[in-house]
C-alpha cells in the first residue's frame, strides 16, 4: 500500500514538473545547423579549408559547454560551388535535417538557394560570397561577409587615388561572382576620376585567355583588375605575363592565396589583393589559429580571410540559438532571424565585430595586401 | 574598340599557332585511330587523363626529373591503350559487336577513367608543374615564350615524324594498307591486329605530348580531357574522316579562327565558335571539307586548250 502511494506521488510530481517546462527546453539533443560548401570540384581547395575552419568553430563552442548544455552540431553537404548541386544540398538540409539556419558560399549557390530559404523561412547566412546582389535576395538571406561593393570599391579607389593609375582594364569571369563585381570596380574607378579602357568577360570553362588579353594589350591600361576564381586567376595572370603585359594587377580576396604565388613565381610580384578579415596584428587569436593550421595541415589555409569568417560562423549561430532558448521560443528559421537582428552586433574572435542590419549588408575595414619578394605583405587599410 | 594593329594581328597568329599545338596532337591521335582502326575513339579522353595524371604523379609525388616523368607517362598511357585494344576492342570485334556498342564502350571507358582518377587524385585543379609561367622574350613586338617554342617544335617534329613513318617505314605503309582495307591487307600477309596496336601506340605518344604541353600551361581536373575531346572530334570531321593531316590542318585553322574571332566578337563568346563549327560541319560537311576536289577542278580549269 505504502509502495503504491509512493509511486502515485512520484508520478504526480513528475507530471507537475513537466507541465511547467516547455517541451523543447527539456530537449538535450544537439542544436543542428547546415553548412553547404564545395567539398569536390574546382573550388574544393577553398571549400574544404573553410569546412575545417567551421569545424574548429563548432569545437570551440562545444568545448565551452555548448549552448545551455546542448551541443552544437554542423551538418556538412557538398555543393561543388554549383547552383544545381547547391539546391539539392540545401533542400536536404531543410527537408531532411530540419535545420533552422544554414551557412553557404559562392555567389552562384547563394543566389540559387535563396528562394528556398525565403519560401521555407530558414535563415541563410552567406559567408564568403561577394556579389552585390546578395543584399537583395530576400528576408531570410543575410551576409556576414562584406560584399564586393566594399572591398572592390576600395581597391578601385586605391588604384586611382593612391597609385595614380588613370586607366584600367577590367577582366572578369562571366558568372555570378564576376559580373556584378566588375561593374562595381568600373563604376568606382570611373567615379574616382579614372577611365576603364577595356572591359572583358571570360567563360568560366575557358583555359586560353589570349584573345581577351590581346585586347587589353591593345588598350594599354595602367592597371589591370581581374575578378575571377581561385582556379582561373593564376592562369589569367600567367598568360598575361607571357603576352608581354607587365601592368600591375589587382584582384579581390580570392587572390589572397599562397598557391597563387607558388604557381606564378616572380610573375606574382606587385599583385594587390584584399582581405576583409583582420591580420595577426589586429587579432590575437589569429596567430594561434594559423599555428594550428601549420601544425595540423602543414600549411596556412587557402583563402585565410574566408576561413576566419567560416570559423566564426558557427559561433554566431551559437549566439542565435542561445538567444532563442533563453527567450523560450521554438527553434525555427523565423526566430533565428529574429535573434540575429536583435543581437545585431556579434563580437567574433577571428573576423572581428560583425554588425548585421535590415539592409542585409555588412561593412568592415578593407585590408589591402601586395606580393613583395614572394610573400603577401600589408599595403594599406581602408575604412 | 579593338585596334587592327599589325603587331597585334601577328601576336594573335603566333599565340594561336602555339596554343593550337596540343589540339593538333590530340586531333592527330584521334584521327589516326579513326583511320586505321575505324573507331570513333572517345576513350581517348580517358587516355589523356591517364597520361596527365601519370606524369603529374611522377613529377609531384615521386619527384622524378621531367624526362623520366614524361617517359613514365608515356609507358602508362601505352599500357592503357594497348590493354584497351587487346582486352576491349578485340573482344568486341570477335563478337562482331555493332558500331553503337563500340561507341558506348569507348564512352564508358572514358567516364570510368575520369571517376577512377577523381578517387585517386581528387577534383582540385592542378597544373603539371608548380609554376605555370615560362620565360618570355619580345621579338619585333611579339611576345614569344619558351612554352610557345616548345609547343610548336614538339608538334612539328611529331607530325613530320608521323608523315615520314607512314610514307617511308614498312610498318607505316602496312598501317596505311590496313586503313584502306584491313581484309585485303591480311590477304597480302599484313597483320591487321599489329597495325591496330601500332596505331594506338603512336596515338599514345601524341596524347602524352599534348597533355604535357597542356598541363604545363593550365590546371587540369579528371574531366578536363572530356572537354578537350570535342575540339579533336570537330577538327577530324572537318578534315575529312580518314585524313589525318587534313584533321591536323583543320585543328590549326579552327584554333586560328577562334583566336582571330576576338577581333569581331566579345571574348566571352569565343567558346561558341567551336560549337558553331560543330553544327556547320555535321550539317554541311559530314564527310569533311574536300579540298582535293577543289584542286582537281582548279587544275582542269587552268589546263591549256589543245
Amino acid at each position: 500500500m505504502n509502495r503504491q502511494r509512493r509511486d502515485v506521488l512520484k508520478a504526480a510530481v513528475a507530471t507537475a514538473l513537466a507541465a511547467g517546462v516547455p517541451a523543447w527546453a527539456q530537449d538535450r539533443s544537439p542544436l543542428k545547423f547546415g553548412l553547404a560548401m564545395p567539398l569536390t570540384g574546382s573550388q574544393s581547395a577553398f571549400g574544404k579549408d573553410q569546412v575545417t575552419a567551421a569545424q574548429w568553430g563548432v569545437e570551440s563552442v562545444n568545448a565551452k559547454g555548448g549552448i545551455q548544455g546542448r551541443k552544437l552540431e554542423m551538418i556538412v553537404l557538398d555543393t561543388q560551388a554549383d547552383a544545381q548541386v547547391g539546391i539539392n544540398a540545401v533542400n536536404r538540409l531543410i527537408s531532411v535535417e530540419k535545420v533552422p539556419v544554414f551557412i553557404t558560399a559562392w555567389s552562384a549557390v547563394v543566389k540559387a538557394v535563396a528562394p528556398i530559404a525565403n519560401r521555407e523561412k530558414v535563415l541563410e547566412l552567406s559567408v564568403g560570397a561577394n556579389s552585390p546582389d546578395i543584399a537583395k535576395l530576400g528576408d531570410y538571406v543575410f551576409t556576414t561577409f562584406p560584399l564586393a561593393d566594399v572591398d572592390v570599391t576600395a581597391v578601385a579607389r586605391y588604384a586611382n587615388q593612391t597609385l595614380g593609375k588613370k586607366t584600367a582594364a577590367v577582366l572578369y569571369i562571366n558568372n555570378d561572382t564576376g559580373v556584378e563585381a566588375a561593374k562595381v570596380y568600373r563604376d568606382a574607378f570611373e567615379k574616382a576620376g579614372g577611365k576603364v579602357v577595356a572591359y572583358e568577360a571570360y567563360d568560366p570553362k575557358a583555359t586560353d585567355y589570349s584573345g581577351m588579353l590581346l585586347k587589353v594589350r591593345a588598350a594599354n591600361p595602367e592597371m589591370v583588375h581581374i575578378h575571377g576564381l581561385i582556379t582561373d586567376l593564376p592562369q589569367v595572370i600567367a598568360q598575361m605575363r607571357q603576352l608581354g603585359l607587365t601592368q600591375r594587377v589587382s584582384s579581390y580576396s580570392a587572390g589572397y592565396n599562397p598557391n597563387i604565388i607558388k604557381q606564378l613565381g616572380p610573375a606574382a610580384e606587385g599583385l594587390i589583393v584584399t582581405s576583409l578579415a583582420p591580420g595577426e596584428k589586429d587579432s590575437p587569436e589569429l596567430s594561434a589559429y594559423i599555428e594550428r593550421w601549420k601544425k595540423q595541415e602543414g600549411r596556412v589555409p587557402n583563402g585565410l580571410p574566408y576561413t576566419q569568417y567560416l570559423h566564426d560562423g558557427p559561433i554566431m549561430v551559437a549566439h542565435m540559438f542561445d538567444w532563442v532558448l533563453k527567450n523560450n521560443l521554438p527553434i525555427n528559421g523565423e526566430n533565428m532571424r529574429r535573434a540575429m537582428l536583435t543581437i545585431k552586433r556579434f563580437e567574433l574572435p577571428l573576423s572581428g565585430p560583425v554588425e548585421v542590419s535590415e539592409t542585409h549588408q555588412v561593412v568592415k575595414p578593407v585590408y589591402l595586401l601586395t606580393v613583395e619578394k614572394g610573400q603577401f605583405v600589408p599595403l594599406a587599410t581602408v575604412n | 574598340m579593338f585596334m587592327f594593329d599589325a603587331v597585334v594581328l601577328a601576336q594573335i597568329l603566333w599565340t594561336g599557332l602555339a596554343t593550337s599545338s596540343y589540339m593538333v596532337l590530340f586531333t592527330i591521335a584521334f584521327a589516326l585511330v579513326l583511320k586505321v582502326v575505324k573507331l570513333w575513339n572517345f576513350a581517348q579522353a580517358g587516355l589523356m587523363a591517364i597520361a596527365f595524371y601519370a606524369m603529374f604523379a611522377a613529377v609531384n609525388q615521386f619527384q622524378w626529373p621531367t624526362v623520366v616523368a614524361v617517359a613514365f607517362g608515356l609507358l602508362v598511357t601505352l599500357a592503357a591503350s594497348l590493354a584497351f585494344e587487346i582486352y576491349g576492342l578485340r573482344t568486341l570485334r570477335a563478337r562482331r559487336t555493332s558500331s553503337l556498342m563500340f561507341f558506348i564502350f569507348t564512352l564508358v571507358c572514358s567516364e570510368f577513367a575520369a571517376y577512377a582518377l577523381t578517387f585517386i587524385f581528387g577534383t582540385e585543379p592542378a597544373p603539371l608543374f608548380a609554376q605555370i609561367v615560362s620565360p618570355v622574350r619580345i621579338l619585333a613586338g611579339i611576345a614569344v615564350s619558351d612554352w610557345d617554342l616548345l609547343a610548336v617544335a614538339v608538334t612539328l617534329v611529331l607530325t613530320i615524324g608521323l608523315a615520314l613513318y607512314l610514307r617511308l617505314a614498312r610498318e607505316g605503309q602496312f598501317m596505311v594498307a590496313v586503313a584502306d582495307n584491313a581484309d585485303l591487307a591480311e590477304l597480302y600477309g599484313i597483320n591487321a591486329k599489329r597495325a591496330f596496336g601500332a596505331a594506338f601506340a603512336i596515338a599514345s605518344v601524341f596524347i602524352c605530348a599534348g597533355m604535357y604541353l597542356y598541363g604545363a600551361r593550365t590546371a587540369v581536373i579528371p574531366t578536363t580531357s572530356l572537354q578537350l575531346m570535342l575540339f579533336a572530334v570537330i577538327a577530324t570531321l572537318l578534315g575529312g574522316m580518314g585524313n589525318v593531316f587534313g584533321a591536323a590542318f583543320a585543328a590549326v585553322a579552327l584554333s586560328l579562327v577562334q583566336s582571330y574571332s576576338v577581333l569581331v566578337i566579345p571574348s566571352r563568346w569565343q567558346g561558341l565558335i567551336v560549337y558553331a563549327f560543330l553544327f556547320i560541319t555535321i550539317l554541311f560537311f559530314p564527310r569533311g571539307v574536300n579540298t582535293s576536289g577543289w584542286a582537281t577542278r582548279l587544275r582542269v580549269r587552268r589546263a591549256p586548250a589543245s
